[in-house]
């Protein structure tokens, strides 16, 4: 693949990368979240298509319209989301879209079943080929996904964290069978956070930072700790307000907190005048316990206060934002194009919800102006008029007017995921400093991002999850991306081992 | 929970649905209508439930093809009045049978067509081909009339071997439906589309490589040419055309295929269910109209029962 190009909705999430693959070699994609391994990979299956950029195969230009070209290409993906279909049985999962069939036409349900049953057993799984996929695990869920991907005829192999689910035995049979790939001379792409399993089955390995290529270099060259280097490699832009003094009173207290019933239990305080960072790989469990707390999430247990005041858990999903809002918590959503804004109304609207929200149904809209014109003065909101539509803004300004829907409704605790997602680095800046103000007011702030660098820069306490709980917490100050990567993957090994205890 | 109420119920660990409750359903019916009036057991009676039920079997089990990948076609009760009136045209048979099936394989190839390319919700698609359908078939016959060809009205009134035609054509129409949903790819790909879309991973189905869009086109032509056939089967019956024959028979078609276990966020359902939901509609209709009920409160009891099993089924979502 060379000089690949992507980007979605503006946002560059690929700035011309080149990688070959080589038959017989196993080759590691690594970076750091957001750094663009899925969106290459899955330009590869053909389930993205570049804005620019080229794929050869074996010195031919190649051009995949949709997955099925990738397939027949000979290009086999296991997808790092679950995608397999849960009302079909696994064998017909297994076989989905190229079915045997027989004489007659039909199905050839029998061979199906023979066949993902031979292939269950070479992935040592007892299950009943045609049991419904409904019925699995997830860890059951995530081998069927494996056999399905590496069990066809194909010659390049794209395993997306293949392993997140599984336990150290599991990996292991994984393993064996990535090496036996790689002796019948197929080329595999393997992508996962887990440092033991690159450096056990890896001949090759790519780092990818912000879309951009940072090397290719032979795993055995490299240690563990060059690696992060490379993952890391960035010098602390100077974008970040000042922190802030001694906090004040906890305002947010979370004890005994378990996200699912497999995780370890964990506490978190949040005071007043204090930024806190939920910082870790992605999809660890940051965002579940954050929404859980507007109840968006059912966590498995725990107790949280409020100002004092306890909050029952769960949170029902009904009506968890508008108690939340009640209690002077703001919760701003991660997908602000979807799940935060009124795109099509404009930033005066958008920024009234909040006030709106609070009044009885039925009174008379109330007007505003003075506050709404303040809100954008304050914020340095660009744009033509309090009526224009949210919509045609950039992105930053469409941050700061979601923030500014709640600096401007008398919360004191704000709840953000990702504040800076496709924002440019000048209104990176101004986000910061309009969340230090406000903390910085006795408001209090709690955050997660998937830019490490982000958090530490702007928040006074880090706190690393991984597993769904809370593994490490430390001073920003202390904070780099090496030792917050560290203490999330040697956490890994730990929850690794005692996972596998577990069966 | 016993191991017969979840046979009843949701047969976990199978995509078939609920079937075997609705089936204890039409035989209460038929229990309480034996006991409740005299007429039912009449032999007359019973021989006329088969012709009765036959034009809402063919449409139902069309529907349950779109049902399946998660879509809806409102358009099949205009396309059986518009059948009718096409096939009272005046001229031969030969001609005219083998029209109503192309014209329906348009209806269905645009319906899915303006689905897929367009991304339009297949209820405001299928809606607006039941007025643009509605329209046409009353520029054609305004009022009932006109005659059909004669071999439209000998295969459905006649017998063949003694057997009377309309047992034939439910053993075609099953034979068709089972070849297509069980014994082709086709049918599989339909399940996983559905449950791709059920499980809320929309491109679940497509990431395997399947060709949904074809698929799901060719499920909205499948359906309409069911319709079509019951609307040839509808014109044998009263030898004429009728713009209004068809009318709501779209929501006797979903109710039906909703009685008998299927999901209406697709992915979950059976040809047998979709049949017996099918007879429990024509025992209904059977009874209502044996027990004096009024037709109009007849069509507010038939919205009922589609509210209340969409209600049941939403509960248990996914059903699997």
């Amino acid at each position: 693949m060379s000089d690949i190009r992507k980007a979605f909705a503006g946002t560059a999430a690929l700035k011309g990368v080149s990688i070959t693959l080589q038959s017989g070699s196993v080759h590691a994609l690594m970076g750091e979240n957001g750094a663009g391994k899925s969106t290459l990979m899955k330009i590869l299956a053909g389930v993205h298509q570049p804005d620019s950029g080229s794929i050869q195969r074996e010195g031919r230009q190649v051009v995949f319209h949709k997955p099925k070209d990738a397939l027949e290409a000979g290009i086999s993906t296991v997808f790092q989301e679950l995608s397999l279909l849960p009302n079909l049985t696994i064998a017909e999962n297994m076989f989905l879209g190229r079915e045997p069939v027989t004489a007659f036409g039909g199905v050839d349900h029998r061979r199906m079943r023979r066949e993902a049953g031979k292939a269950l057993a070479e992935l040592g799984l007892a299950l009943d080929p045609g049991t419904l996929v409904s019925r699995l695990s997830i860890a059951e869920r995530q081998f069927v996904e494996i056999a399905h991907g590496i069990m066809t005829e194909a010659s390049v192999f794209i395993l997306d964290e293949p392993t997140a689910a599984l336990n150290a035995a599991d990996v292991e049979v994984l393993n064996r069978h990535i090496r036996r790939l790689k002796d019948e001379g197929k080329a595999v792409v393997y992508i996962s956070h887990r440092m033991d399993e690159i450096f056990a089955i890896c001949d090759t390995v790519t780092v990818l930072k912000d879309g951009e290529l940072v090397s290719t270099r032979p795993v055995a060259a490299m240690t563990p700790a060059s690696l992060i280097a490379m993952m890391v490699g960035r010098e602390l832009a100077d974008l970040f307000p000042q922190r802030g003094d001694a906090p004040g009173p906890v305002v947010l207290a979370v004890e005994d907190f378990r996200i699912t019933e497999r995780s370890r239990p964990f506490s978190l305080s949040l005071s007043r005048g204090e930024i806190v960072a939920l910082a870790g790989l992605e999809g660890q469990g940051q965002q579940r316990f954050l929404r859980s707390l507007v109840g968006q999430y059912y966590p498995f247990a725990g107790h949280a206060t409020i100002k004092g005041k306890p909050l029952p858990l769960p949170v029902p999903p009904g009506g968890g934002v508008r108690r939340l809002q009640a209690m002077g918590v703001g919760f701003v959503p991660e997908d602000r194009k979807e799940d935060g804004l009124f795109l099509g109304l404009s930033v005066a609207h958008n920024i009234a919800a909040a006030l709106h929200s609070k009044r009885p149904e039925l009174a008379l809209a109330a007007g505003y102006q003075r506050l709404i014109a303040e809100t954008m003065s304050s914020l340095a909101v660009k744009a033509g008029s309090p009526n224009a539509a949210v919509g045609t803004l950039s992105g930053g300004n469409q941050q700061k007017v979601l923030l500014g829907r709640y600096l401007c409704a008398d919360i004191d605790i704000l709840l953000v995921e990702e504040p800076t997602r496709g924002v440019d680095i000048g209104a990176k800046s101004e986000i910061y400093r309009l969340l230090r103000d406000f903390a910085g007011k006795g408001g209090a702030v709690l955050v997660l991002s998937r830019e490490t660098v982000e958090l530490i820069g702007l928040c006074d306490r880090i706190c690393v999850v991984h597993n769904d709980t809370i593994v490490k917490e430390m001073p920003a100050a202390d904070a780099t991306e090496h030792n917050i990567l560290d203490a999330a993957l040697s956490a890994n090994g730990e929850a690794h081992g005692a996972r596998g205890e577990h069966r | 929970m016993t191991a017969l109420s979840r046979r009843l119920t949701g047969a976990r660990g199978s995509r078939q649905g609920m079937w075997m409750l609705p089936l204890l359903i039409a035989l209460a019916i038929a229990l309480w209508l034996s006991f409740e009036t005299a007429q039912f057991l009449n032999g007359e009676n019973l021989l006329n439930l088969v012709p009765q039920a036959m034009p809402l079997i063919i449409t139902a089990v069309g529907q349950m093809f779109v049902i399946l990948l998660g879509g809806l076609d409102l358009s099949v009760g205009s396309m059986i009045s518009f059948t009718t009136a096409v096939l009272a045209l005046g001229g031969p048979g030969w001609v005219l049978i083998p029209a109503v099936f192309v014209l329906a394989a348009l209806v269905g190839f645009t319906n899915g067509f303006i689905i897929t390319r367009f991304n339009v919700h297949p209820i405001i698609a299928t809606l607006s081909m039941q007025y643009i359908l509605l329209g046409i078939t009353r520029v054609l016959r305004p009022v009932s009339g006109g005659t059909v060809p004669d071999v439209v009205i000998s295969i459905v009134a006649g017998s063949f071997l003694g057997v009377p035609m309309p047992v034939f054509w439910g053993i075609f129409t099953l034979a068709v439906a089972w070849k297509l949903l069980y014994g082709s790819r086709f049918g599989l790909h339909l399940f996983a589309i559905g449950g791709g879309v059920s499980s809320g991973v929309e491109d679940a189905a497509h990431n395997f490589g399947i060709a949904d869009r074809r698929n799901i086109v060719l499920a909205y032509v499948i359906c309409a040419c069911f319709a079509a056939l019951a609307g040839v089967f509808l014109a044998g019956r009263i030898v004429s055309g009728d713009p209004n024959v068809g009318l709501l028979f779209e929501l006797d078609a979903i109710t039906a295929v909703a009685i008998g276990g299927s999901q209406l966020s697709g992915g979950i359902g059976s040809l047998h269910g979709t049949v017996i939901g099918a007879l429990v509609m024509a025992l209904l209709a059977n009874g209502m109209n044996l027990t004096n009920v009024s037709p109009f409160i007849q069509t507010t009891i038939k919205g009922a029962i589609l509210l209340l099993v969409v209600a049941l089924q939403s509960r248990k979502k996914m059903g699997l």
